[in-house]
């Protein structure tokens, strides 16, 4: 989280307009999905880390780290999709073993099934980290707004990004405090600690709520928190960075 | 120098609490004044302050704008808001945006200024509190003092007449307690009301117009900071012995 939100700061695209970000992952995303070729979800993954990498200037590393954590969740779901567990071999299947009362089969069906479901929702998400790494929260919410969301909707989000590093700063302090008295010397120590620091801080994001909503009482809190709209650059670059992204993908979509 | 704020006989008791947090508390706040007031934790100062911005309201007793007792619907509240900001002593409790920027353009844009005006307010807030080169930093990136200087600069945007402060320069370092105290002070030059609640006795001795001081609800002394710490009762009050 600490990490997604320094890069979005940092990178070469940060102050870019996000609608223009936003378009191209929404492209991206909508490709992958509905192509449902193992080609076009690769591409996409190539096409985005490349993005992210040349164009936003982020570290190979970054990106690669955060589509290889993402992949990681996919394995389990792919695995479940690709073999089939139960009392016997299914003939249709094409192979399969026994282990004792279970067994395990797999087939060229399957197996394809599995690899278009991980390519597709790699592709997917690759386009959202392209967003996610490149866009501060704050212009993403600006985004929300330009789009016609609900501002309920908005407005809690923004509240939620801006309270989950108070709850870390305070979760950090709470870690340390216990720390400092042995609290995770051994096993027991530990369940008993943490369990405290969960409903400590249950009770503190409670109090906490209370104190802001006092803050923003006394700055004539409205129905509606109207926010200031941000200035962005445009960087013509990004559409034809978008024509060439998505003729690639129909192509592979088409020829795949 | 004309009374913009003033309280009468306010008594206040918080919902399930044993005892009165305020017990008849008077006090009239005038432009250009720069007020301390001090008294140990739990005397009622922060309590105070809410009653003057019309978060809280009064079991008994009443709080004047400009000579005319303040009403509790949402147009007087607003206009009260308007006029009487609130510094809070934690600024994370007052930061809830996602940017410096948004922060302080939160109460402005409440105030149903247009975007432009806005705009021009935050600007001029941040350049006031001397934080303008960290508009579009996100609000959890900040040191602690950089927050206090925001969360002055965002009650500064909706331009009030009485700044109340509550008790910020007590987790600042000596610079930044005293670039605090610089803006206060330019602040109060200017014609505002600076009404700020500390345990810093220096502050109280030496920054203060008038020094209130609380105890148990009540205010016990009021007057020029140097006749109430020359009266030996009364500095008793505020400062305990050495303990040495």
């Amino acid at each position: 989280m600490l990490a997604i939100d320094r890069h979005a700061y940092s990178n070469r695209w940060s102050r870019v307009d996000p609608a223009q970000k936003g378009v191209l992952a929404l492209v991206v995303l909508l490709l992958s999905l509905l192509a449902d070729r193992p080609a076009v979800g690769l591409l996409a993954c190539l096409w985005m880390w490349g993005a992210a990498v040349l164009g936003a200037g982020l570290p190979a590393g970054v990106f690669g780290w955060a589509l290889a954590g993402q992949a990681a969740f996919l394995v389990p779901g792919a695995l479940g999709v690709a073999v089939s567990v139960g009392p016997a071999i299914q003939p249709a299947a094409g192979h399969g073993i026994q282990l004792g009362p279970l067994s395990a089969s797999t087939g060229p069906e399957a197996l394809d099934l599995a690899l278009r479901l991980s390519t597709r929702a790699l592709g997917a998400v690759a386009a959202l980290d392209l967003l996610a790494l490149t866009t501060p929260l704050v212009d993403v919410v600006q985004l929300l707004r330009r789009v016609g969301t609900p501002p309920l909707l908005v407005d809690i989000v923004a509240l939620a990004y801006r309270f989950i590093f108070i709850l870390l700063e305070s979760l950090q302090r709470m870690h340390n405090a216990q720390e400092s008295r042995l609290g995770y010397a051994g096993f027991r120590s530990t369940m008993a600690s943490l369990g405290l620091l969960a409903s400590r801080l249950f009770v503190e994001a409670y109090q906490r709520t209370r104190r802001v909503e006092v803050a923003m009482e006394s700055r004539c809190l409205s129905d509606d928190m109207r926010t200031l709209p941000s200035t962005y650059d445009t960087a013509p670059g990004l559409w034809l960075l978008g024509l060439a992204v998505a003729a690639t993908l129909l192509g592979g979509w088409v020829l795949t | 120098m004309s009374t913009i704020l003033r309280l009468e006989g306010i008594h206040y008791r918080y919902p399930g609490s044993p005892g009165p947090a305020l017990r008849g508390v008077d006090l009239a706040i005038e432009t250009g004044l720069k007020v301390a007031i001090v008294g140990r934790n739990g005397s009622g100062k922060s309590t105070l302050f809410l009653h003057c911005n019309g978060i809280l309201r009064p079991d008994r007793g009443r709080v004047l704008l400009d000579g005319s007792p303040v009403g509790y619907d949402r147009l007087s509240l607003t206009e009260l808001r308007r006029s009487v900001g609130i510094v809070f002593q934690n600024p994370d409790d007052q930061l809830f945006s996602a940017s410096v920027a948004q922060d302080i353009a939160f109460g402005p844009l409440n105030l149903g200024l247009s975007e432009q005006v806005a705009r021009r307010r935050v600007q001029s807030a941040a350049e006031d509190c001397g934080i303008a080169d960290l508009l579009d930093r996100p609000t959890h990136s900040l040191s602690g003092g950089e927050k206090a200087r925001v969360a002055l600069a965002g009650v500064l945007a909706m331009e009030p007449r009485v700044l109340l402060v509550d008790e910020v320069t007590g987790s600042l370092d000596p610079w930044m307690r005293r670039q605090m105290l610089t803006i206060l002070g330019r602040l109060a030059t200017s014609g505002k009301a600076v009404v700020m609640a500390t345990h810093d006795m220096a502050i109280a001795r030496r920054w203060a117009d008038l020094l209130v001081v609380m105890d148990g609800g009540r205010i016990v002394a009021s007057g020029a900071p140097e006749s109430i710490f020359g009266d030996a009762a009364l500095a008793s009050t505020i400062l305990p012995p050495d303990p040495w």
